[in-house]
Formats: structure tokens, C-alpha cells, sequence
């Protein structure tokens, strides 16, 4: 028989980034193409992102380079504020470690794994360290750097100071294997296009590994508003989330604490809590028992709260995506910003729907999804976006879902976005987002609708008046034969009274 | 000869006059349908009346028919200047080719499309396809001693060997020398007539036999009506027992809907219904060989039952007795009596006896 002492010298705590290390797929690392696209994604959200928090207008510059068999070198380079010396290691080493995840507000990124996943899939798959060149424009540094997993920290092999050069921003290379490159829907390329047509006040060159020089350029100058941090609202709340708000706060009673601490709860409102949960205001708040925490929450289920306040939301606007839209010279395109909603009863969130007809659209539907201006580029089989648009009857806005050339983009906008996996590249089936889509694909289409068939009716006209021209020389040589009058003086005849009809 | 050409240039003329008013310009066509005909009872025959549509150059859908109307009146006005005579398919060909800035469109795409409009040119401008210096498909043919003389040759439909002489489409210059014969028969099947003349029908009885190869064709009428005006005989009419066959001879007698405009001088009112009928299947016993109606055939009988010159007390009994024994019965079954029997006795006898239907 064993003993316990036996069973537990296997006993381990294991580390976030070492779970994340046998787990990588959950973080999206599955399939060669799929981990080439997903580091890709990590660097430049993060750019995107580093740049809007701080009103630069983004400038990024991605580059792919081949280095052997299933071996590349990626680097991304943005020009926002640069990183600090003494954060590089947390930003690129840690895992749940950032600016974001802590905060109730909208960003693409949101739970502070993203980059170190990037670098831990670098140091497992080819044992390179990462480089980091950082300028904050006070200090120029470039940092080769590991990960420690078993500690879940970054580990400085090197670092050296640069001379200050007047450029500010980050550049981050590494290398990887067990990935590959090509130019198809889930490629780089296409992943970066989408981040383009969402984000058309951003710059991104791109090189491709043969050396293919990309720009998608800026399209817009004007700068998305910033982002506001939120309260949370008494309904988007579990037990759990009010205990830890309630021990970390300052208030001392229930009461100032609920008015304080939570979005729309008024004295009223706090009147009403008091009396459905039977928990007083007057409580100490550091003394909530998870009991109290119980009803309290319990409580705000039976109410009604005005919905949340969506100011901290940011949509791209309809007049910025069909500058985006752009990009692919839509012969026709519509865009509309739905008014806000919420979804599991208060986590705000806003459904923008754009289409592009023609141009370089393929024949058939082309389904863009993004989430908060992030392109979603895998696991479109499993997102409410795809559910949403193929609930649609595309036949009644004379759409053939097969033939008709049409680009179809969706971003939702929220401070915390119900994706299907920690991947990040599906958005769960939330009732309220799949209504909305719906919507906002049904409203756009109505656009559409009216211009495919003002389209068909020039079409038409334009036929009408193709087969009168088609018969006329024929008709006018019969007639001169006819009568003996001049072939030319006839057609004519005919071809001014043609214009007059459809002048 | 000038009066045609005269009208031809009026057509094309009244064309530009509209064109030059800056209004759609359309020719008249006169209808060529059941509703737009009428059966005169004192004359016996169809008339046309005076339904008609227009051919607008501005419709889509009529555009391409109205250059075509155009295309045939200035050919037939070629043809006229230069007095040269073709043939519809002729006509066809000589104005087929490519639409000037299309790749596969051609003027005509078959016969079927040209062959109306000739038609529709005839009705409209009131000129006949002869006028016109057009000669129609030809079939048919006729045996017996009558002597005929077509320009230089002069010859007896006797003597032309068991064939006969096939009918051109233009009868109207031939003329008729000499007639040896009591009645003309005109026959629906080349068949049937073949058997006549094997069996020297024609000699023993003194007839005239018109072989119409289907429903009679234009130069077949022309010359049926012809002889019975110029040489008095009599016209008789051997059809299958079917609603086709029935259909020919109400044709010969009052004219077709599609050529009402011509019944005046092609019909023939008193022309008279020898067979097939469905009487016959008992009083010959030929009940082994009927064929079953067709659905398409039911149709026709019933459409039959309501024109105008078949709503006599006989044909309708005759007709509804097909429909009630839904069957039909072809003037080749008498060959089951034996070859013979047409000849000498189911024909002598039923016109003997003037066993017709009327
Ligand atoms: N290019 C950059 N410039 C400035 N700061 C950056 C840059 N990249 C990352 N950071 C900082 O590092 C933090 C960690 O980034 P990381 O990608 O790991 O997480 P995240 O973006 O917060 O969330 P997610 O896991 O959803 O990506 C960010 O929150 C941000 O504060
Ligand atoms: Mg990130």
C-alpha cells in the first residue's frame, strides 16, 4: 500500500505559462499556417492598441522572413510609446500580466497572455531568445530575453543601449518553427488586410518572405476616440466579482459602496437592493459574507437597472469602415454602427455591419469578423457572426450566396467580448449579439437591396437600348432599299429618336 | 406589276414619316388566329376580318420581327425589279447572315422565323406571296387524263408514268386543254394515291386523283379550285379518319385560319367528304384495325366540335362517336379487306351511292 507521502512527491504546482505550454492550443497554436497567423496577431494587436492608448496614429511595419524548413522569422515594429527597460520582462515574459485585464474597458487585448504566449511559442519551438528593441524617447534599448516557465517571468540574457536616434516605438522579432507561410484566407496577408479595412487610420507594410513589398494604406486621419473605463454593471456581475470589489474598496457601508463602485445604482436603487435582498446598507462592507455577497447579486437579477452606460464603447463609425471598405473598391458599399446593447443582462456591446459589392470582392459571400477591430480569422464555423449571417434570406435583397460578389463585415464592439475559447477567434452564441448582427446585416441589406435593383434597372435599360441600336442598321438599309432613300439619313432617324427616348 | 412595287415603297416610306414625327414606329399586322377569322355561311368559307395588331420598332420584344417584316418587303421589291421569282426557303438563305456588330445573331435563325412573315407581308399589304414573286414549298402531285399546259410543255397527267405531275406552288399560268373526267379525289396520303393508281382508279372511274401529301399545300388548293371553277367537275376528299385528316378537308372546303385571307381563291364550298369515317368501322367491319386516340387527338376533336362549319347534325354525330369509341381509323386499314377493296368496292360504292359526309 501506498502512503500518502508516496502519492505526493509527484505532487507539483504547476505555473500559468507551463500549463500554457502543454496547452498551447489553447491559445490558438494548433497547425502550421494557423501558429504563423496567430504570433502575427499577438504583436499587432498589441501595437494597435499601444498606439491608440496613447493618440499616435499607428504606423506598423510586419516582416516574414524564411530561415528553413518550417522555420521564419517574424518581426513587428509599431510607433507608439515604447516599453519601459524594467516592464520588458513582464510585458514579453509574463503571463496574465498587462495594462488590460484588469480593467473594465474596451481593448483587443484583454487578459495580458497574448505576447508571452507569442514568445513562449518562439523559445519551445526553436530555443532562440526574443529581441526586443524599445525607445521610450528618453531611452533607446535593445533586449534579448527567455522565459523562465517554471517561474512565469522574462529573464534578460543581454541587453544593450542605443543611441537615441529620434525614433520611438517597439520592435519585437522572433523566431519560429513548426509554421508556414502562404497568401490564403488565414494567412498573414489576409490577416492583415482585415486589420486594415477595420483600422483605416493605421499604416501596416508588409514584406512578405520572398521579399513582396505590401502597403495597405492609411485611409482615414482621424484617430478612433479613446476608450473609457467603465464601472461594472450590477447585472454583468457573480458573487465572486462583488466579494473581491467589496474587500479592495474604500467605501465603508453597503450602501455608498453599491453607489459608488457599480454602474446605475442610485440611492433609490440602492433602496430597492436593500429590500429584495433583505441585506442592509448600513453593513460594514469589509464584513460581506459570502452569504450576503449571495443576495445581493441575487437581487440584481429581479431588478431593473438602466442599461449601461455605453460611452467607454468605441466603434469604428460607418463613415471609417466604408473608408476601409476601400481597400477592396467596392463598386457599392454601406456601413452601419447599431445603436448599443447588452448582452448576459448588462455587459455592453455595439454591432457594427459593413458591405462592400464588387470590386475585388470574389463571387460568393466573403464573411470579415473582427472583434473590437481585431480580425477573426479562424473558427468561423463556430462564431455567431457566421450563424447570424447564414440565418439571413440573402435571395430577398437579390444576393446568390454562390455568385454574387459581396464582402460582408462585422465587428463587435464590447469591454469584454463572449469569445468561444481562450484562441480568441470565435465569439460565443450569445442571443442578444445573434440578434443584432441579424439586424444590422437585414438593415444594411436594405441599402444593398436598392442599389442592386436600381443597378438591374439600368442593366435593363442599358440592354433595351443595346438591341433598338443592334437592329437599326439592318432596319434602316431594308428601308432604304425600300424606298430608295439614303441608308445613313434612316439609321440616323432611328438613332436620334432612340436617344430621345432614353435620353 | 407596278402597283406592287408602288405599295412595297409606300410601306417603307410610311416608316420614316413616323420615324421623322419622332413617334415609335409601327407596321400593322393583321391577325392570323381563330378570333380574327370568320366562317361566312352564305359563302362557305372563312373570311378574314379586320383584327389587328401592331408591330412596334420600341418593344423589345418586336424588334427583331419588325427588321425582319423590312428585310422580306425589300427582297421581295429586289425580286420584282429585277422580275426573278425564289423560293421561301430561297428567301430564307438570301437574307440570312450575322448582325452587324454581333457575334452569333443572325437575321433569321430557321425557316420557322421567316415563313410568318411572308405571311403576315401578304395579310397587311394586302399583296399575295405570288405578287410578291415568291413561290411556296411544293407537294403534291395529280394523275389522270387531263391535258395541261405549263409555258412551252404541254402534256396528259396521264401519261407521265405512275408518279403524275407534281403540282408546282404558282399554278395560276398553267392551263387546262382538255379534261376527261367526272370528279377530281383529292387524297390525303401520297400512299393511298399510289394504291389508285395501281389499281387504275382513275382510268375505270374517270377521275381526277390529287395526291395532297397532308394538309393540302397552296399550289394543291390553287389548282383543285381551278379545275372545279374551269372544268365544273366535282370535288371529292379521302382523308384517315382523324381529326387531321378531317381538318384537310375542312380546309379544301372553307379555307385554313392561317390563310382565311385567301379563301376566295382557294376554297372550295362544295367539295364533298367521301371518308374515312367512323361509320365505316362497322359498316366494313374494320374494328380489328382502329388505333386508339392520343390525348392530342381528343384535344383536336374537341376544338373540331365548336368551329362554326363543322357544327352540322353528321360531323358532330361523327365526331363525338370517335370521342366515344376513342379511336381513329386511316384509310390504310381497308387494306386488311384485301389491296383491291379500296378501289373496287369501298370507293365506287360510297360515291355511287353519294355516301358523303355533310
Ligand atoms: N507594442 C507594445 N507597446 C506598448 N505596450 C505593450 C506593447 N505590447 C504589449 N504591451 C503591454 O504589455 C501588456 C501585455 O501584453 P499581452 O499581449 O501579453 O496581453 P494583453 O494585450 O493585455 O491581453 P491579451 O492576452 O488579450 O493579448 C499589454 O497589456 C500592454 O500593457
Ligand atoms: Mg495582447
Amino acid at each position: 500500500m501506498k502512503t500518502a507521502n508516496d502519492l505526493f512527491k509527484e505532487f507539483k504546482i504547476l505555473s500559468v505559462s507551463e500549463f500554457f505550454k502543454k496547452n498551447a492550443d489553447m491559445l490558438g497554436y494548433t497547425g502550421k499556417i494557423r501558429s504563423m497567423t496567430i504570433l502575427v496577431h499577438e504583436m499587432v494587436t498589441n501595437a494597435l492598441d499601444a498606439c491608440e492608448e496613447a493618440h499616435i496614429l499607428p504606423e506598423i511595419r510586419v516582416e516574414i522572413d524564411h530561415r528553413g524548413d518550417s522555420h521564419y522569422e517574424i518581426s513587428v515594429e509599431d510607433n507608439a510609446t515604447g516599453i519601459p527597460l524594467k516592464f520588458i520582462p513582464d510585458v514579453f515574459g509574463k503571463m496574465l500580466a498587462g495594462s488590460k485585464a484588469h480593467r473594465n474597458m474596451q481593448s483587443r487585448g484583454q487578459q495580458g497572455i497574448g505576447v508571452s504566449g507569442a514568445v513562449m511559442y518562439s523559445q519551445v519551438t526553436t530555443g532562440q531568445p526574443a529581441v526586443i528593441i524599445s525607445s521610450t524617447g528618453e531611452e533607446m534599448w535593445e533586449v534579448k530575453m527567455n522565459l523562465d516557465l517554471q517561474k512565469n517571468a522574462g529573464k534578460i540574457i543581454e541587453k544593450n543601449k542605443i543611441n537615441d536616434n529620434g525614433w520611438r516605438g517597439t520592435k519585437i522579432v522572433i523566431e519560429a518553427k513548426d509554421v508556414t507561410y502562404n497568401k490564403s484566407k488565414y494567412s498573414p496577408y489576409n490577416y492583415l488586410r482585415m486589420s486594415s479595412i477595420a483600422n483605416p487610420h493605421a499604416r501596416i507594410e508588409f514584406i512578405e518572405p520572398d521579399g513582396t513589398k505590401i502597403l495597405f494604406p492609411r485611409s482615414s486621419k482621424t484617430l478612433p476616440k479613446s476608450p473609457k473605463i467603465m464601472k461594472l454593471h450590477p447585472r454583468g456581475m457573480s458573487t465572486d466579482d462583488l466579494l473581491v470589489m467589496a474587500k479592495n474598496c474604500r467605501a465603508r457601508k453597503l450602501g455608498s459602496f453599491l453607489r459608488s463602485e457599480l454602474a446605475r445604482v442610485s440611492r433609490k436603487k440602492a433602496e430597492e437592493i436593500e429590500r429584495v435582498s433583505g441585506v442592509s446598507l448600513d453593513k460594514n462592507v469589509s464584513r460581506l459574507t459570502w452569504n450576503d455577497a449571495e443576495r445581493v447579486v441575487n437581487a440584481f437579477k429581479k431588478i431593473d437597472f438602466m442599461a449601461p452606460s455605453s460611452e467607454g464603447l468605441i466603434p469604428i463609425g460607418e463613415e471609417n469602415i466604408i473608408k476601409g471598405l476601400s481597400l477592396i473598391n467596392p463598386e457599392f458599399s454601406v456601413a452601419i454602427t447599431r445603436a448599443p446593447k447588452t448582452y448576459r443582462g448588462g455587459i455592453p456591446f455595439i454591432i457594427e455591419v459593413g458591405l462592400a459589392y464588387g470590386g475585388k470582392s470574389e463571387p460568393g459571400i466573403e464573411i470579415i469578423r473582427y472583434a473590437n477591430r481585431s480580425p477573426l480569422v479562424f473558427d468561423q464555423g463556430g462564431c455567431v457572426i457566421n450563424e447570424a449571417v447564414k440565418s439571413i434570406d440573402w435571395r430577398r435583397y437579390r444576393v446568390n450566396l454562390e455568385s454574387t460578389p459581396l464582402t460582408v463585415f462585422v465587428n463587435v464592439t464590447s469591454t469584454h467580448i463572449p469569445y468561444t475559447s481562450a484562441g480568441k477567434q470565435a465569439i460565443a452564441m450569445e442571443e442578444e449579439i445573434f440578434n443584432e448582427v441579424r439586424f444590422g446585416i437585414m438593415e444594411t441589406c436594405r441599402g444593398l437591396k436598392r442599389y442592386m435593383d436600381s443597378k438591374r434597372r439600368a442593366y435593363r435599360k442599358k440592354q433595351r437600348i443595346d438591341s433598338l441600336l443592334k437592329y437599326a442598321p439592318e432596319t434602316s438599309k431594308a428601308i432604304s432599299r425600300l424606298t430608295g432613300r439614303d441608308t445613313d439619313k434612316v439609321k440616323n432617324l432611328f438613332i436620334k429618336l432612340i436617344e430621345k427616348k432614353y435620353a | 406589276m407596278k402597283k406592287t412595287e408602288e405599295k412595297l415603297t409606300e410601306f417603307g416610306e410610311s416608316i420614316i414619316k413616323q420615324l421623322e414625327k419622332g413617334r415609335d414606329p409601327y407596321i400593322k399586322i393583321t391577325q392570323r388566329s381563330l378570333g380574327n377569322v370568320k366562317y361566312d355561311d352564305v359563302k362557305g368559307f372563312l373570311v378574314m376580318g379586320n383584327k389587328y395588331s401592331k408591330r412596334y420598332y420600341f418593344n423589345i420584344a418586336h424588334t427583331r420581327k419588325f427588321m425582319q417584316t423590312l428585310l422580306i418587303a425589300s427582297y421581295c421589291r429586289q425580286l420584282i425589279s429585277e422580275n426573278k421569282h425564289a423560293g421561301i426557303r430561297e428567301l430564307y438563305y438570301a437574307l440570312k447572315h450575322t448582325l452587324e456588330g454581333t457575334k452569333k445573331e443572325n437575321t433569321f435563325e430557321d425557316q420557322d422565323e421567316s415563313n410568318p412573315i411572308i405571311e403576315d407581308l401578304e395579310l397587311s399589304l394586302n399583296i399575295l406571296r405570288e405578287e410578291l414573286n415568291l413561290t411556296a414549298d411544293r407537294r403534291g402531285y395529280i394523275y389522270g387524263d387531263i391535258v395541261i399546259k405549263d409555258g412551252e410543255d404541254q402534256f396528259n397527267c396521264s401519261k407521265l408514268g405512275r408518279g403524275g405531275w407534281a403540282v408546282p406552288g404558282n399554278v395560276e399560268e398553267i392551263e387546262f386543254k382538255r379534261v376527261n373526267a367526272k370528279y377530281i379525289l383529292v387524297v390525303e396520303t401520297a400512299a393511298m394515291a399510289d394504291r389508285l393508281i395501281e389499281e387504275k382508279f382513275a382510268q375505270k372511274n374517270k377521275a381526277l386523283i390529287v395526291a395532297c401529301q397532308g394538309q393540302a399545300p397552296r399550289g394543291v388548293r390553287r389548282l383543285i379550285k381551278r379545275i372545279r371553277k374551269e372544268a365544273k367537275l366535282p370535288v371529292l376528299v379521302f382523308t384517315d379518319g382523324d381529326p387531321y385528316g378531317w381538318y384537310i378537308y375542312s380546309t379544301i372546303k372553307q379555307g385554313s385560319i392561317n390563310l382565311a385571307y385567301l379563301s376566295k381563291r382557294l376554297s372550295v364550298p362544295d367539295s364533298k367528304f367521301v371518308g374515312m369515317t367512323i361509320d365505316d368501322i362497322e359498316m366494313y367491319g374494320l374494328e380489328n384495325v382502329t388505333e386508339k386516340l392520343k390525348e392530342t387527338d381528343i384535344k383536336r376533336i374537341k376544338e373540331e366540335l365548336e368551329y362554326p362549319w363543322f357544327k352540322t347534325k353528321d360531323w358532330q354525330r361523327q365526331l363525338k362517336l370517335a370521342l366515344k369509341k376513342g379511336v381513329r381509323i386511316e384509310q390504310q386499314a381497308l387494306a386488311n379487306k384485301s389491296l383491291s377493296f379500296v378501289a373496287d368496292k369501298y370507293l365506287p360504292e360510297k360515291i355511287k351511292n353519294e355516301m358523303f359526309l355533310s
